[in-house]
């Protein structure tokens, strides 16, 4: 059963996102110490800008860039269309400037705008799969490889010495997801967004979020499974080996 | 596996994110089925790669041109053909929301045409004058009106 998403307005933002220490074993660029620091420093940023300091507006650009053509990219899957959903996103962002109030993060703004712009320009494609449940069943629980990841990219991933094949595996993988199970894992793995803010963000109950998240690493790691083969196959798996 | 069912997907929360009776639940969980303990070894086998996936491709793109880019776009909306721009794409991407906004002003006009009629065929009516000799007898929506001259015959 799919449920239709309502649209969030922004720019208005209801509650500060809290800062959560970032785990360890999860590459998240969004929590922390540092990311406290580069939130008072955006702030200054914004301020500046409001008051018509173009420098400051571009400087912002430039620190977010990357970051919201990453989350544009993980969700419509093309890098062109990827490109023109960040650069709007900034320019909605410039529109709306002034309604800023600081009640979140200043990135947390620009990626809400960046997910509805994504959102829309999948929709406006209409490129969608029909496979899109969101609740688990019996029959989801079926193999898809957890045995072979686990063992065949060792717990410790950066040991690997095929890295630069297995990013491209699960670029490739990504894109073969539908649309509402990809928006969640880029939300989840980039931004960092816990249950609750996926749940606000997306304007679906924790527990759809709980299981569009089990079905998008489910389908993943599946798409991930030839490669694991291989991988253990050649024996480059197994954790700490490697390790620095 | 009916507890898989409610216990996998919990596979993967963070600190915090789960109540104190499913943390120990799948704690539980996992300590007696090894596929959910497969499940959460691949997941941490795979934390974080979707993310460096992507970031890897972004820092592979050339964003010198990307700043420019964004300002000229903010140019281009403020100019006139920049609105009309934006109202086409308005239009395009939203055709329900301005078939409904270019239809309100028609009913509107229409109901307006309907009503300033119905008043004029009212005022016709009074007009009609039905006069026999002095006094007029005037035709209106209520019925007839008999208009009685004040001044004295011969006057």
């Amino acid at each position: 059963m799919t449920r239709r998403v309502a649209p969030l307005s922004y720019p208005a933002v209801r509650r500060r996102r809290p800062v959560v220490p970032c785990p360890a074993e999860t590459v998240n660029f969004a929590r922390g110490e540092a990311s406290v620091r580069m939130e008072a420093d955006d702030l200054a940023l914004v301020a500046r800008a409001k008051s018509g300091d173009g420098e400051a507006f571009r400087a912002l650009v430039v620190r977010y860039q990357r970051k919201v053509y990453a989350v544009a990219l993980g969700i419509v899957k093309d890098a062109d269309t990827a490109w023109d959903v960040a650069q709007e996103a900034f320019v909605r962002v410039h529109e709306h400037l002034g309604a800023f109030k600081g009640e979140s993060a200043f990135s947390t703004w620009v990626f809400r705008i960046t997910t509805h712009l994504g959102i829309d320009a999948v929709r406006r494609e209409r490129v969608s799969l029909k496979d899109d449940v969101d609740e688990v069943r019996e029959a989801d629980l079926g193999d898809a490889a957890e045995g072979i990841l686990g063992t065949a990219l060792g717990s410790d991933p950066q040991a690997t010495a095929l890295r630069r094949e297995l990013l491209g595996k699960i670029q490739a993988a990504l894109e073969t997801l539908p649309e509402k199970h990809r928006t969640i894992l880029v939300l989840r793995e980039i931004e960092g967004l816990s249950y609750e803010e996926l749940a606000e963000r997306l304007g679906i109950h924790k527990g759809t979020v709980m299981s569009r998240l089990f079905h998008a690493r489910k389908k993943m790691q599946a798409a991930l499974r030839d490669y694991a083969e291989i991988v253990q196959e050649d024996g480059g798996g197994g954790g700490g080996d490697d390790a620095e | 596996m009916t507890d898989c069912v409610r216990y996998a997907p919990m596979i993967g929360a963070r600190e915090g994110e789960l109540k104190s009776e499913e943390r120990t639940g799948l704690a539980e969980h996992l300590d007696g089925c090894a596929a959910c303990r497969a499940r959460a070894a691949a997941q941490r086998a795979t934390a974080g790669l979707v993310s460096e996936a992507l970031l890897a491709q972004a820092n592979r793109r050339d964003f010198g041109p990307f700043v420019d880019g964004v300002m000229a776009r903010i140019e281009r909306r403020r100019s006139p053909r920049g609105i009309l721009a934006r109202l086409r794409a308005a239009v395009v991407h939203h055709p329900r929301i301005t078939f409904g906004a270019a239809l309100a002003p028609v009913v509107a006009a229409l109901a307006i045409l309907v009503y300033v009629r119905t008043a004029h065929d009212e005022v016709a009516r009074v007009l009609e004058l039905n006069s026999e000799g002095v006094d007029m007898v005037v035709q209106t929506s209520d019925g007839p009106l008999v208009l009685i001259d004040d001044e004295p015959e011969g006057t």
